[in-house]
């Protein structure tokens, strides 16, 4: 199946591996909850300068760029065939339908903008299952908010791991992340801003916080 | 004031000030414009090694001079904000907002004179001309605003040497990138207009903010050799 293909391309140092494992007794909403709220007490700049340099992998490079890419692309596929799937389900209605089409579009040009960059290096799209999350909008809105909140997360914690035409590239689609993130957190009333430092999270937290879902099929 | 402390303790040779003084009669444009090009060279990265987490880590000029465009923005923004809570027009989630946003917008400024410790440039002085004392002007202005940061960040990350200084950057980015889309929403524009944010450069920002005629000016300056320059 193409994910594992995936995991075993990136994975080289078993990190990722490692990381699943850990996580395969957790639930999978409280895992996520975790993953994505760890970095909400970051709120001075001191200790977030602290914690930052150890997401460095190694000195950027074309080998490295690909990587990264096929990563973004895995959550471009899966962030797109949600909204996709959500708004063809059914289920959702007024501004948050309006919200998913708006998305769905961003995504599905993100997707597109990531294969086109990595050419025959790109990896199919896996298939999904969302779970009745794309089927039942109270559910479809709390998902959003995670995806796109992780979405951020990851795009942060790769940054400093790119060359720098390419986190040209990554930097005009993390804000765009982000600002789906704040405007379906709007949408139901959660802070659109919840701390003044947005949290950066490592590739094999990203990867676990998503393998915990079981959104992605094996 | 402690920002007039600092300039004195930087200016050890007087460039800052000669600098200034250059420019004083000049258009708050061209200030803006040579405040940032100035602070570039002045000072070496020995004031980064506190705030920055690895000390084998020297700040480049390079960075200095981004860390302070940066500083200047988000004085702006941080002083907007505190003013508009302070002026009492705004109700609602707008004044929720504007106090949230305050809130990271003096973080992000305390974070920044952290970093540069002494290279830090001062405070500048604004007249947001009306825009903290109205609705309906405060939310277009705060969403021009947010949109600019954004850019800001964008245009500068690529350019950035250090990864913890870069780090830090994009953790701030995205934060003005969330503002951006709340304002957006409250204002019932598009809160993620395009599928990819287009970065600007220093001098595409710079000629942006002064079009706004927000920075009236420098501090006025006490200086320690009692050399008087001008009041802002």
């Amino acid at each position: 199946m193409p994910e594992h293909l995936t995991l075993e391309v990136v994975d080289q140092d078993g990190a990722i591996r490692e990381a699943l494992d850990e996580v395969q007794s957790s639930s999978r909403m409280s895992f996520l909850k975790q993953a994505v709220v760890a970095g909400g007490t970051i709120a001075a700049g001191g200790v977030l300068l602290g914690g930052m340099p150890k997401l460095a992998l190694s000195a950027p490079g074309p080998a490295q760029d690909a990587a990264i890419l096929k990563f973004a692309l895995t959550l471009e596929y899966l962030e797109a065939a949600f909204y996709t799937d959500a708004v063809s389900k059914g289920a959702l209605r007024g501004e948050t339908l309006q919200f998913a089409r708006v998305v769905g579009a961003h995504e599905r040009a993100h997707v597109a903008f990531l294969k086109k960059a990595l050419g025959s290096k790109a990896q199919p799209s896996p298939t999904f299952d969302f779970k009745g999350t794309t089927e039942d909008m109270a559910k479809f809105q709390a998902t959003a908010i995670v995806l796109e909140d992780t979405g951020v997360a990851a795009y942060n914690g790769q940054g400093p791991n790119l060359t720098k035409p390419t986190l040209a590239a990554a930097g005009s689609i993390v804000s765009v992340e982000a600002r789906h993130a704040a405007w379906i957190r709007d949408i139901v009333g959660k802070n659109p801003a919840p701390v003044a430092f947005d949290p950066a999270k490592t590739k094999a937290q990203i990867l676990a916080a998503v393998n915990a879902t079981g959104f992605i099929k094996a | 004031m402690s920002e007039l402390l600092t300039l004195d303790e930087v200016d050890r040779d007087g460039a800052i000030r000669e600098t200034m003084a250059a420019i004083a009669d000049d258009s708050r444009a061209g200030f803006l414009k040579r405040s940032m090009l100035a602070t570039g060279g002045i000072v070496g990265g020995g004031a980064l090694l506190a705030a920055i987490a690895s000390p084998a880590q020297a700040a480049t000029a390079n960075d200095v001079s981004i860390l302070n465009f940066a500083l200047t923005l988000e004085y702006l923004e941080a002083e907007f904000y505190t003013e508009a809570v302070a002026m009492g027009a705004l109700s609602g989630e707008v004044l929720d907002f504007a106090r949230i946003v305050a809130q990271h917008e003096r973080a992000h400024v305390s974070f920044l004179k952290k970093a540069l410790g002494t290279a830090a440039v001062p405070k500048p002085f604004f007249n947001f001309r009306g825009t903290t004392e109205n609705q309906a002007k405060f939310k277009a202005t705060a969403q021009v605003l947010e949109d600019t940061g954004v850019m800001a960040y964008a245009g500068q990350a690529p350019l950035i040497d250090a990864n913890a200084i870069l780090a830090a950057a994009l953790s701030v980015h995205s934060i003005e990138a969330r503002h951006a889309a709340w304002i957006r929403h409250i204002n019932n524009a598009p809160p993620a207009p395009v599928a990819f944010d287009k970065p600007k450069t220093k001098q595409q920002i710079l000629t942006a903010v002064a079009g706004t005629q927000f920075i009236t000016g420098t501090p006025a300056m006490t200086a320690s050799g009692g050399s008087p320059a001008f009041t802002g």
